[in-house]
């Protein structure tokens, strides 16, 4: 991943079981391999991958825990409603290179992706995705900014300002300005070595407004995020980020707040995080063009909105339930964790999937030269 | 009678069962390693349309000009550094007693079996600011504040070295080996210093070893994608990298098999560069 770049899913259901890592290992050292030799793109389309039959639907996140915790959560009970239906978690990873040379070799074998919204609008407008049902999936158990054509919002996860308390002695940073300081809070930071949530930091440290973020001024962002550049570790998997601050390496850091809450929990009240301007992702449901369980996909995410479900997931791995209904369900000491929780929800910034959709590629190439150069 | 034998014969029918032998291994790459290669060589001119678009950002766009050259200079540099050290090590293990060597060779084989994650976060350990060379250097009072030796391209190059010096030791013990060892001394005999018995006895007879060693090393130093991932701070973006996020995160699929085939071509032009002056293949089998 990284290192290919790490999904948000691929790392916070990991969490809980490290040897994740080891698979990852291998499909990276098998990659540069193959890199080396010249024989990358076809070589995807070689990947082994789960051929569904009748009856089957298959699920595809991102490995280790995920795998359990969808299965326990979403599948079996989705099996134990409808008779002959077999519905498997595989944890293999949906990238957007898998999907495009799965749907366009003609050879689709995944029915659901755990991906996110932007990715949906993407990749449907590439014409890889099949349109979402929504006479089977509710529409209106989703806000607006969480459902696209081909996407339906699965859970929600945020970018947060993360600290240690103590390295800063004492000093707090409440906004991505104060994260921008290094005079007052001086000592390395880490900031993930992709564009999202890190070019929204990037411009509320540069004073601009919460609400008037996108569409996203790319240039602005990465001449911020160069004035910080030789003070910053870019991290690429959520335990990498996780490591620096256990290791003191970093005194601050724009994470996925899944680790945040990890580290709380691991290193204990040292490290702090805010939901305030932090920024707020949709993960999504999208379902591959001719999949081969057809409407069976969508049934099965209909069954995904359930609130009760969502706020099970928020109990086992931590992301925010997406559907407005479950936050009346969240037990009171989760509350305060819970991103999707209408007091968080206010203080975050929503992702425009329309911005990310148009311009993702292009400023991620040019944010991977920013912090090379 | 032994296989060697038979095939040495050449019998008809013992041929015959040779080349049926060799069929199955052929196809097997031909399907899965050269059919695969084509594909690449051609998508990288037709994706996303046809013509030579893709090869124009070479020259074009800076960030893929960026990429090669850091690609370019940490995969040399590694060369040179990983030979100079495996030369030394070469060297020791041909002078020292068999016993010593045995434990010296021991010693280097047995990297091989730890996996590149391992030692890319062995690294960590031991260099970040709180890690092992650090904590002693403080200790000690030669130093102030931690030295930055990791999340860079320093970083990067300690690890790469690290992975490719049996890579290097092994070609180059085996060329030093076959160095007649009474040449040195019928030079010193002969009133050369050992610095120049060194310089126009040894060296001249271990630069095949060295060549063979080096080409093995600067391939497999360009195709490198873990270490500097781990190592570099995210700020070290070598080629193997820059491909893959182009091919699963941003989809531009053309501009990653043509670097996959820039990459390529470079590996095959040095190796027929090198072939013209010496003998790649003999160096190569050493």
């Amino acid at each position: 991943m990284s290192q290919e770049h790490q999904e948000f899913r691929d790392d916070c259901l990991a969490i809980l079981r490290r040897q994740t890592e080891g698979k990852r290992v291998h499909r990276r050292r098998f990659l540069q391999a193959i890199a080396a030799l010249g024989i990358v793109p076809t070589a995807v389309r070689f990947t082994p991958v789960a051929h569904a039959a009748a009856g089957e639907l298959v699920i595809v996140n991102w490995g280790g825990d995920a795998v359990p915790a969808y299965d326990e959560i979403w599948a079996k009970p989705f099996n134990a409603a409808n008779a002959g239906v077999k519905a498997m978690i595989n944890g293999a990873g949906p990238t957007s290179g898998k999907i495009k040379a799965m749907v366009e070799s003609g050879a689709v074998t995944w029915d659901v992706c755990d991906r996110t919204v932007p990715a949906s609008v993407e990749l449907g407008r590439q014409g890889l995705l099949e349109k979402v049902n929504w006479s089977i999936v509710a529409k209106d158990k989703l806000r607006p900014a969480h459902r696209s054509d081909w996407g339906v919002g699965a859970y929600l996860y945020a970018f947060v300002l993360t600290h240690d308390r103590q390295a800063l002695r004492g000093a707090v940073p409440k906004t991505w300005a104060d994260f921008w300081n290094v005079k007052d809070f001086p000592g390395k930071r880490t900031l993930r070595n992709n564009i999202e949530g890190m070019l929204e930091a990037a411009l509320m440290a540069d004073g601009v407004a919460p609400d008037k973020i996108y569409p996203i001024n790319v240039d602005r962002a990465l001449d911020k995020i160069k004035q910080i550049k030789q003070h910053t570790i870019f991290w690429t998997t959520g335990a990498e980020s996780q490591q620096l601050f256990r290791n003191k390496e970093v005194v601050m850091g724009n994470l996925w707040h899944t680790r945040s809450m990890l580290l709380a929990k691991e290193v204990g009240d040292r490290i702090q995080f805010t939901f305030d301007q932090g920024v707020l992702f949709a993960g999504a449901w999208l379902v591959p063009k001719g999949n081969p369980g057809k409407d069976l996909a969508w049934k099965f995410i209909a069954s995904a909105q359930d609130p009760r479900s969502q706020v099970e997931l928020l109990k086992r791995v931590g992301n925010g339930p997406i559907n407005p209904e479950a936050a009346a369900l969240v037990p009171a000491e989760l509350k305060v964790n819970d991103c999707g929780s209408p007091e968080n929800f206010a203080k975050q910034v929503a992702v425009d999937s329309e911005w990310y959709a148009e311009h993702y590629a292009t400023a991620l190439n040019r944010y991977m030269d920013a912090i090379a150069s | 009678m032994s296989a060697a034998a038979v095939a040495s014969s050449g019998t008809p029918r013992g041929e015959r069962l040779y080349w049926a032998l060799l069929v199955l291994p052929c196809v097997f790459l031909g399907l899965f390693y050269v059919v695969p290669v084509i594909n690449v060589l051609v998508m990288s001119v037709t994706v996303p349309r046809l013509g030579l678009s893709n090869y124009a950002d070479l020259v074009a766009n800076p960030a893929v000009r960026r990429v090669l050259w850091t690609t370019v200079r940490i995969g040399v540099l590694t060369t040179a550094i990983t030979l100079l050290l495996g030369y030394i090590v070469a060297y020791a293990l041909v002078h020292t007693s068999a016993r010593q060597r045995q434990t010296l060779l021991a010693i280097v084989v047995a990297s091989f079996w730890i996996s590149v994650l391992i030692r890319a976060f062995a690294w960590v350990a031991i260099l970040q600011s709180a890690g092992l060379v650090n904590s002693a250097l403080m200790g000690l009072g030669l130093i102030d504040s931690p030295l930055q030796l990791v999340r860079n391209e320093v970083g990067v190059m300690i690890g790469m070295v690290h992975y490719m010096l049996p890579y290097a030791i092994l070609p180059l013990y085996a060329n030093m080996s076959g160095i007649d060892r009474s040449l040195v001394p019928a030079a010193r005999a002969l009133g050369a210093t050992p610095a120049q018995a060194f310089r126009w006895v040894f060296l001249p007879m271990s630069l095949p070893g060295l060549i063979g060693a080096g080409i093995i090393v600067l391939i497999f130093s360009l195709g490198f994608y873990i270490t500097p991932a781990i190592l570099g701070g995210g700020k070290t973006i070598m080629v193997a990298e820059y491909i893959s996020v182009q091919i699963s995160e941003t989809l531009r699929w053309g501009l990653a098999a043509m670097l996959a085939t820039t990459l390529l071509a470079s590996v095959l032009l040095l190796v027929f560069w090198l072939s013209r002056f010496m003998d790649v293949e003999a160096a190569l089998r050493k």
